[in-house]
C-alpha cells in the first residue's frame, strides 16, 4: 500500500513529539522571588537529616528573603561524585560540604570562591583553634572553607564487660592492648575495625594514623609529604598486627566495631563522636556504654579532627553568594551549633556553644572531652592526593593485618605509591 | 502443467512488485521517522557518550574545569601499561581469574544441575524454580546479604566452620579467600540462568541416540560424555560466550563485597575503571580503560555471533 504524504507528515510529527518528549525534563527551574541557596550535603542518615532540616527552617524564618534548598546525598563518596558531576555540567550548587583535600582539588580547578571577603576576623577567632586551621588552603593561604560538622575519635566500651574483668577505660595504648586481649575469646573480640581499601579509607585507617602520631610521627608532614615508613608508623602497624594475631582485633565491613559492641561481642569501638547516637542505638540499653578520650602513646595524646567544612562555588551570583554566607554564618553560630551538637553527635565548632548545651554536656561527657580535643586535634593536611594516599595505607593495613606482608614491607609499598601521587600533585 | 516463459516473467513481476513496495516501505522516510525516536534515544544515551568517551581518552581531562584539560594523544593508553598499582595488567589478570571461575565453574555446575533436573516431575520442577530464583534477586541486596554470610564474627560461613571444629576465615578480608568468596556468591546468583539454557538444550536433543548408546552397552557417564554433551555443543558455546561477557562486565558484587580489596585482590578491570573514574577522578585514564574494555567485550560479542552463525549452518 503506498504511503500518503499525510501519513508521512503525521509520522514525522509524531516522531518529533516523541523525541522532544524524550529530551524533555532535562532542565528544571523555579522562581519564588526569593534568593535561592542550594546546599549539597550528606547529612541524610539518622538524626542528622531532621537536625539540619530544623536548622534550615529556623534560618529561613529569620531570613524571609532566602530559600535554602538542601540537596541531600546518601554518603560522602556520592556527595563528591554529585558535586563533581554538577561542576562538570556547569550547574554546581551554591554551597556544598567538602573535605579539605576536595577543596584543594576544587580550588586548583578554579571553581571555588575564597571566603575572606565575607568572613570577619572575629568570626574566625570565635572558632576552636584546630577547626580554624583547617579552613585555609596552602596554595594561596586564603580562607576557602567554613566549618560545619566536626568530630574527633573517642573510645566507646562495654562497661559491664570491662568491669567483669576488673578493668576500667584504658589511659594508654599499652593498657588498651592488654584490656582488649583480656576481653577476647569465646566469640568476643576486643575491637573490630574496617580499614577500608584503595577506593576509600575507613575508620580503621584513621585509628592507624592516630596511633602513628601517638608513637611520635604523624603519617603526613604539614606539607602533605607521606611519612609511612617512619619508626612510629611501623610501631603502630605492628601494634595492630599483634592485636590481630592475638585474636583481640578482627576485620570486617559496615561498621564492625559498632556491630560487635552492640551485640555484646566487642569490648571497644574506636570511632568518631558522630557515632555516638548510632552506637547508643546499637547497644539499645542492653548494658551501659562508656565513652572515654583516646588513650595516649609514648609521644602523648593524639587525635584526628574529621568531618567536613562547607565551600562556596564560584558559579553562584553575587546575591546568592551573599545569601549563602548568611546561612554559613548562621550554621556556625553558638545557638545553631549547640542544637546541632546536641542532636547530631558532632562537636560544636565554637566554644561559645558549650554553655548553651550545658544539660546535654552534663549527661554526655564525651561532648566536653571531645570538644577539648578540638584545641589540639589536627586534620589531615589539605592536599589533593591525601585521600588516595590514605587508601594506600588502608591497603597496607589489609596486607599487614592478614599476614601477607610484614608491617614494614606493607608500609614501604604504600609509601612508594603515595610518594608518587604526592609528586604528581594530583 | 508447464508454464511458459511469459507466464514466469509475469509471475516474477507480480511477486517482485510487493517486495519492492515492502523494501521501499522499510527504507522510506516514514520508516526512518518511525525509528527516529528510538534512534535519538540510542544516540543520546549510547552512541554519543561512547564517542565522547573516546575523545576524553585522548586528554588529561579535568572534569571540574574542561578549559584546564590537555590533549595528550595516546598518553592515557601508554599509561595503561605503566600505571601504578594496581596496573592494567594486574587487573586484567584478576578479571581473567574471575571470568575463568565463572565460565568453567558456572558451565560445569549448570550443566550438571541441568542433567540432574531434566526429567521433570513436581518435585524437580520445584527444584528448578529454587535454582533459578537467585538469578532474579537484586545483585545489590543479595551482595549485602552475602557480606553478612562471610562476616568473620557473626557470619554463617564461619559458623559452619566452627561447627565442624575448624577455625574461622577472614573471607572478604584475606587476599587469598576474597575472590573465591565473591565467586561463590556470583555462581549462586548466575547459575540459575545457565541451568535454564541447558535445560532448554536438553529438551530438544534426540533421545534415540542415547537409547542406542545404552543398547550398545554405554554406561551413564559414557552416554553423557559421548552422546549427550556433543549434541549440546551450540548451547555450551552460547553459555560460555555469554558468561564470559557478563563476567568481564561484573561490577556490583565487587563494589559491595570487597571494594576491589583486600590488597587489590578483587580489582577487576570494571572495578578499576570505576575507581579511576569516580573515586580518583582520573577521567582521561578511565576513559582509555573504558575504550579498551569496550574493545575486549566487542571482540567476545563478535565471537558469539560467529559461533552462532557457524553452529546454525
Amino acid at each position: 500500500m503506498p504511503i500518503s504524504p499525510l501519513t508521512r507528515a503525521v509520522a514525522v510529527l509524531a516522531a518529533g513529539v516523541l523525541a522532544a518528549g524524550g529530551l524533555a525534563g532535562c532542565g528544571a527551574g523555579s522562581s519564588s522571588g526569593k534568593t535561592t541557596v542550594t546546599f549539597m550535603e550528606a547529612m541524610s542518615a539518622g538524626t542528622l537529616k531532621p537536625s539540619l532540616e530544623y536548622l534550615t527552617k529556623q534560618f529561613e524564618k529569620q531570613h524571609k528573603d532566602i530559600d535554602v534548598q538542601l540537596v541531600s546525598e546518601p554518603d560522602y563518596p556520592t556527595l563528591r561524585n554529585k558535586e563533581t558531576a554538577s561542576l562538570a555540567a556547569g550547574k554546581p550548587p551554591t554551597i556544598g560540604q567538602a573535605y579539605s583535600d576536595w577543596a584543594a582539588t576544587y580550588a586548583k580547578s578554579q571553581v571555588l570562591v575564597p571566603l575572606d571577603t565575607y568572613a570577619k576576623q572575629a568570626d574566625v577567632d570565635a572558632l576552636y583553634p584546630g577547626v580554624r586551621s583547617d579552613l585555609y588552603l596552602p596554595s594561596d593561604h586564603k580562607l576557602y572553607m567554613w566549618p560545619f560538622n566536626k568530630s574527633v575519635v573517642i573510645q566507646y566500651y562495654n562497661q559491664k564487660m570491662l568491669s567483669a574483668k576488673g578493668k576500667s577505660a584504658p589511659k594508654t595504648w599499652d593498657e588498651f592492648a592488654a584490656t582488649a586481649r583480656a576481653l577476647s575469646g569465646n566469640g568476643t573480640v576486643g575491637v573490630a575495625i574496617d580499614p577500608g581499601g584503595a577506593a576509600g579509607p575507613a575508620g580503621g585507617e584513621a585509628w592507624f594514623e592516630i596511633l602513628a602520631a601517638a608513637y611520635g610521627t604523624p603519617v603526613f608532614a604539614d606539607d602533605g609529604t607521606p611519612r609511612f615508613t617512619s619508626a612510629a608508623a611501623v610501631k603502630a602497624m605492628t601494634y595492630l598486627a599483634d592485636l590481630k594475631k592475638a585474636g583481640a582485633l578482627s576485620l570486617g565491613k559496615n561498621y564492625p566495631g559498632q556491630v560487635a559492641l552492640g551485640a555484646g561481642k566487642g569490648g571497644f569501638d574506636i570511632s568518631s563522636v558522630a557515632s555516638f547516637f548510632y552506637n547508643k542505638q546499637a547497644v539499645g540499653g542492653k548494658f551501659p556504654m562508656g565513652t572515654a578520650p583516646l588513650p595516649s602513646g609514648p609521644a602523648g595524646a593524639a587525635n584526628q579532627m574529621a568531618g567536613t567544612n562547607i565551600v562556596m562555588f564560584a558559579k553562584a551570583s553575587d546575591e546568592e553568594k551573599k545569601a549563602a554566607w548568611q546561612f554559613l554564618s548562621y550554621l556556625s553560630s553558638p545557638d545553631a551549633q549547640a542544637y546541632w551538637a546536641s542532636h547530631s553527635g558532632y562537636l560544636p565548632v565554637t566554644p561559645a556553644a558549650l554553655p548553651k548545651m550545658a544539660d546535654f554536656v552534663a549527661k554526655n561527657p564525651y561532648q566536653k572531652f571531645g570538644a577539648d580535643a578540638l584545641k589540639t586535634a589536627k586534620a589531615d593536611p589539605p592536599y589533593p592526593w591525601v585521600t588516595k594516599a590514605q587508601g594506600e595505607l588502608a591497603v597496607a593495613m589489609q596486607s599487614a593485618l592478614t599476614g601477607k606482608q610484614s608491617p614494614a614491607a606493607a608500609l614501604a609499598d604504600a609509601q612508594k605509591q603515595a610518594a608518587a601521587e604526592a609528586k604528581s600533585g594530583e | 502443467m508447464a508454464t511458459t516463459q511469459a507466464e514466469q516473467r509475469v509471475g516474477a513481476r507480480e511477486i517482485a512488485a510487493p517486495r519492492r513496495l515492502a523494501r521501499r516501505t522499510r527504507n522510506g522516510p516514514a520508516a526512518v521517522a518511525f525509528t527516529l525516536p528510538a534512534l535519538v534515544i540510542f544516540a543520546v544515551f549510547t552512541i554519543l557518550p561512547t564517542a565522547y568517551t573516546f575523545v576524553i581518552s585522548l586528554f588529561d581531562w579535568n572534569p571540574l574545569n574542561v578549559a584546564q584539560s590537555r590533549f595528550i594523544g595516546a598518553g592515557n593508553y601508554t599509561k595503561l601499561f605503566a600505571h601504578a598499582t594496581p596496573s592494567f595488567g594486574a587487573s586484567a589478570l584478576t578479571s581473567l581469574y574471575f571470568t575463568a571461575g565463572m565460565v568453567l565453574g558456572g558451565t560445569a555446575i549448570s550443566l550438571a544441575v541441568a542433567v540432574l533436573l531434566q526429567r521433570g516431575g513436581a518435585l524437580l520442577g520445584a527444584v528448578r524454580v529454587a535454582v533459578f530464583v537467585p538469578h532474579v534477586t537484586p545483585l545489590v541486596a543479595t551482595s549485602i546479604v552475602w557480606v553478612w554470610i562471610f562476616n568473620p564474627q557473626f557470619g554463617l560461613a564461619n559458623a559452619v566452620l566452627h561447627a565442624a571444629g575448624l577455625s574461622g576465615v577472614d573471607w572478604l578480608d584475606n587476599s587469598a579467600t576474597a575472590m573465591p568468596a565473591v565467586l561463590a556468591y556470583s555462581l549462586w546468583h548466575e547459575v540459575g540462568f545457565t541451568v535454564v539454557i541447558f535445560l532448554g538444550g536438553l529438551s530438544v536433543i534426540s533421545g534415540e541416540l542415547g537409547e542406542a548408546a545404552r543398547v550398545d552397552g554405554a554406561n551413564r557417564w559414557q552416554e553423557f560424555w559421548y552422546v549427550t554433551w556433543p549434541q549440546l555443543r551450540p548451547v555450551t558455546v552460547f553459555v560460555v560466550t555469554i558468561s564470559t561477557i557478563s563476567s568481564l562486565q561484573a561490577f556490583t558484587q565487587f563494589f559491595l563485597m570487597t571494594q576491589g580489596g583486600p590488597v587489590h585482590a578483587t580489582t577487576t578491570l570494571s572495578f578499576l575503571l570505576y575507581q579511576e573514574a569516580f573515586v580518583f577522578f582520573h577521567t582521561g585514564y578511565a576513559a582509555a580503560l573504558a575504550v579498551v574494555l569496550f574493545v575486549v567485550t566487542a571482540l567476545f560479542t563478535l565471537l558469539q555471533f560467529r559461533t552462532r552463525r557457524s553452529s546454525s549452518r
